[in-house]
């Protein structure tokens, strides 16, 4: 542990702590532009200069040197740094200086205005007026896709977006060329980004080179009401801040949480949120004569409650969608189990996990940062590029500091790191398991959604299960076997119980015919074509799938606009806030239920959220403890479970990333998105900007 | 304005001191579009000076009301009466309109719901689903 005496004061560090990390444990803060603590280090801003006492007679990165380069003093004193010397100082507004130099003055119209780190450290440690009178450079803008506006003559070439880009993204889709004042950072290829993290380069950069395309010179960054919220695009449940202004959500930035998403979060969760201002469903709507009306929330509630009760238990059921909060699942559980009907499932996709057999059966159970500790990966039907791009960042992470082998039960993708590809059958998993897992000491499995959404489903996860428990994948102190959901809705809803009951019918039964009311909670990624005569319930907020078949329409709050605990796919609870209101005559869901109970003659016993809480908390106190995960039990259950694994190959679930829910289906960015993936270079309408050819005035005359 | 005004109220008009005053010293030089007379002081100097100069408004005492060409002659920054001058405006001269704050003809920004009756588009608005 090396000593080190900070502006007249000894601390001691960690090994390998970079000076400027060590400087900020004991709160004091050096400016920076390149360095960031999760990419490689560049030192090219020169703005985190300090002095090293006794050291050479200029000023030092202090990024670029750690705690353990530094030689001790006379007698073994340990050796010594200012941060705040006459020197440092003259460094600072030398460098500022420098920086500034060709960096425009157009603060006023910039979009990163009010939270530049340019404009913040001018204010904090720059020299008040600029002895620069020469012409300033322009830079060509650059275009990278329809996410990340650009105007690079504000670049001052830190390179955060281009480490970030090539190590983290794992493209190599950025880079810089020329030298000195000609240094330009471009992307390589001409059809814009291709990583699913790449708006993350927009919160990097810490300038107003990149900024965000869809929401440009739209709002100002203290306008905002910062909410802090949770994901619901995945089933990660990364953790972010969502900005409104009015009742309009703007934008949605990461919170740090190092043991789900660090500091990054996927486009779709950052640029769906357009989206929640298209096709919402805002007033209740009956069908009459086949034709869908508006209708009061009294009528709307009186005929869906006169159906189930006419129905009677056994033929009503109810299927929760991909975006639903624990609390309406669990009022919607409990309604229905008054009404007498097992018939509820949350499982849309169909995949076969039986909450039965344990939570440990259906959780990503080693957590996602243990991933960080694996030394071998085993995916099993899943494209965790796709389904979880911050997970895989994750993963590409791992792989990058080496020692670390994935294998790939799917189809062989780009996953932004070698893997070797065994094909799409799944039949010869456990072999490949052994062979995967052979001398290593910390094996990891991956079960996705196109292994477990099958008739063989249970038979795959239980046979993964069964080598998982001999491969060594679980074992004291450590369990490397991990189901990947892609809803966020999924593990809370095994959590409660929210699948069959005994007798009852699960969705593809449902859909069959199984039923004469369906209720569907946001349930859109179904066959809706086999409902047949069934009277279809939808509550939801988006018109999608749903609501073009719905009877009645109830109009519920998406995720921005109510408090709802998510359990991701880890097992950990966490809870939205509501950022803004639900629109028109939109209500929470649970209020909806509580509502539609009174109604149908079975009253919930709770008035309040808080009560509705309690009485789940009751029976699961787990969900109570949020952002823990809870001990998950054994797999033996679903080891012993046995079944036979069809000859069919596994088959990807995810068509387009961009467009897997209903409010990323309502969003024009997303649209934008997936065009653009398609190879659309220039989406329809988000313009690129270019500057205008300037004429002389006098030419014209 | 009526006697009965003339005598209650200041805000329109002549007050019976104005009426006094003007009877005693005024001599009246001229009238506005607007219906304003102008009188200047006939002998003596005022506290400026010079002649007063003052006018006794038709309706409603609102000194915006007085156009520009009097507004010089009022405030002491031309001599030569209106009445006197041979100016012709131009033809993208709009005619001399009083300040109208505070009356239902006020002026009324963009968006303003006091305007058109109607909101203008907001970033908080949504666009609801139609079924088809």
């Amino acid at each position: 542990m090396p000593k080190l005496n900070i502006d007249g004061t000894d601390y001691e560090f960690e090994n390998g702590t970079p000076l400027i990390e060590a400087c900020g444990q004991v709160g004091i803060e050096i400016p920076r532009f390149c360095y960031h603590e999760r990419l490689s280090i560049a030192g090219n801003c020169r703005m985190c200069l300090i002095e090293v006492v006794g050291g050479p007679p200029k000023p030092q990165a202090s990024c670029a040197m750690t705690v353990n380069d530094l030689r001790p003093g006379k007698d073994n004193a340990p050796p010594q740094i200012k941060t705040n010397s006459p020197m440092v100082q003259n460094a600072r507004h030398g460098v500022m200086e420098f920086l500034l130099i060709n960096h425009p003055l157009d603060c006023p119209i910039c979009d990163q205005g009010g939270e530049c780190d340019l404009q913040d450290q001018a204010m904090g440690y720059g020299i008040d007026s600029s002895r620069f009178i020469e012409n300033k450079r322009a830079v060509e803008e650059k275009f990278l896709g329809p996410l990340v506006k650009t105007v690079m003559t504000r670049c001052i070439q830190c390179t955060r977006c281009v480490r970030f880009m090539t190590e983290v993204a794992g493209v190599e889709e950025m880079g810089a060329i020329s030298r000195g004042e000609d240094m330009e950072i471009v992307g390589t290829i001409e059809k814009g980004l291709t990583s699913e993290l790449s708006a993350n380069i927009i919160d990097l950069c810490p300038v107003g080179a990149l900024t965000s395309k869809p929401t440009a010179f739209h709002a100002r960054s203290w306008e905002f009401r910062k909410t802090e919220s949770i994901d619901v695009n995945d089933a990660l449940g990364a953790n972010i801040r969502v900005d409104a202004r009015g009742n309009e959500v703007v934008r949605v930035l990461p919170r740090v949480n190092d043991a789900i998403n660090e500091e990054w979060i996927s486009d779709k969760t950052r640029y769906v949120v357009d989206g929640l201002k298209t096709q919402r469903l805002d007033k209740p709507y009956i069908r009459e004569n086949g034709k869908l009306r508006p209708g009061s929330w009294d009528e709307a509630l009186k005929l869906v409650a006169a159906k189930l009760k006419a129905a009677g238990g056994g033929r009503t059921g109810a299927i929760a969608g991909d975006l639903a909060g624990v609390e309406e699942m669990f009022a919607l559980k409990d309604l229905f189990a008054r009404l007498g009907s097992t018939n509820v499932d949350c499982r849309q996709d169909g995949a076969r996990l039986d909450p039965s057999l344990g939570r440990a059966s259906y959780l990503f159970s080693s957590g996602i940062a243990a991933i960080e500790d694996a030394d071998a990966l085993l995916i099993i039907g899943s494209n965790p590029r796709l389904e979880a791009p911050v997970l895989n960042a994750r993963v590409r992470k791992r792989w990058l500091r080496g020692g670390f082998t994935v294998s790939v039960i799917l189809e062989n993708a780009d996953l932004t790191y070698p893997v070797q590809y065994l094909g799409a059958n799944a039949e010869g998993l456990a072999a490949a398991a052994v062979q995967a897992f052979a001398g290593k000491q910390k094996p990891m499995m991956i079960i996705g959604g196109s292994a477990l959404a099958r008739a063989d489903g249970a038979a795959i996860l239980a046979a993964a299960a069964k080598v998982a428990l001999t491969a060594g994948v679980v074992k004291d102190g450590w369990n490397g076997f991990n189901v990947l959901h892609t809803a966020a809705s999924r593990v809370g809803g095994l959590d409660i119980g929210f699948v069959p009951g005994a007798g009852g019918r699960d969705v593809a039964a449902m859909l069959n015919g199984g039923v004469d009311v369906l209720y569907l909670l946001g349930a859109d990624e179904i066959d809706l074509s086999r409902t047949g005569k069934a009277f279809v319930v939808y509550q939801g907020t988006h018109g999608d799938a749903g609501a073009h078949r719905a009877d009645v329409i109830l109009p519920g709050a998406a995720y921005t606009e109510k408090f709802a605990t998510y359990v991701n796919t880890e097992g950990r609870p966490q809870m939205t806030s509501r950022a803004v209101f639900p629109p028109g005559d939109a209500k929470e869901d649970w209020a909806i239920l509580r509502a539609l109970s009174a109604e149908a003659g079975q009253t919930l016993p709770y008035d309040n959220l808080s009560e509705l809480r309690a009485a789940l908390y009751v029976k699961f106190p787990h969900l109570a403890a949020l952002g823990t995960v809870a001990a998950h039990g054994s797999l033996d259950a679903l080891a012993h479970l046995g079944g036979a694994i069809n000859r069919e190959p596994l088959r990807a679930t995810i068509a387009d990333f961009y467009l897997t829910n209903p409010i990323a289906r309502a969003s024009r960015t997303m649209a934008d998105c997936s065009r653009a993936r398609l190879g659309a270079v220039e989406p329809a309408h988000a313009t690129v900007q270019r500057l205008p050819t300037y004429q002389s005035v006098g030419s014209t005359g | 304005m009526s006697l009965f005004s003339e005598v209650f109220v200041w805000w329109g008009g002549n007050t019976w001191g104005t009426r006094w005053y003007t009877w005693r010293h005024g001599k009246r030089v001229g009238e506005d579009s607007q219906g304003n007379v102008y009188y200047i002081q006939r002998k003596g100097i005022g506290p400026l000076g010079k002649p007063r100069r003052w006018v006794v408004y038709k309706s409603y005492a609102e000194s915006s009301q007085i156009p520009p060409e009097w507004h010089g002659w009022m405030h002491h920054t031309v001599d030569t009466l209106p009445t006197d001058e041979t100016y012709h405006p131009r033809p993208w001269q709009k005619p001399h309109r009083a300040n109208m704050t505070g009356t239902p003809q006020a002026y009324r920004p963009a968006g303003s719901i006091l305007a058109s009756g109607k909101r203008a588009a907001s970033d908080s608005d949504y666009e609801p689903w139609q079924p088809k």
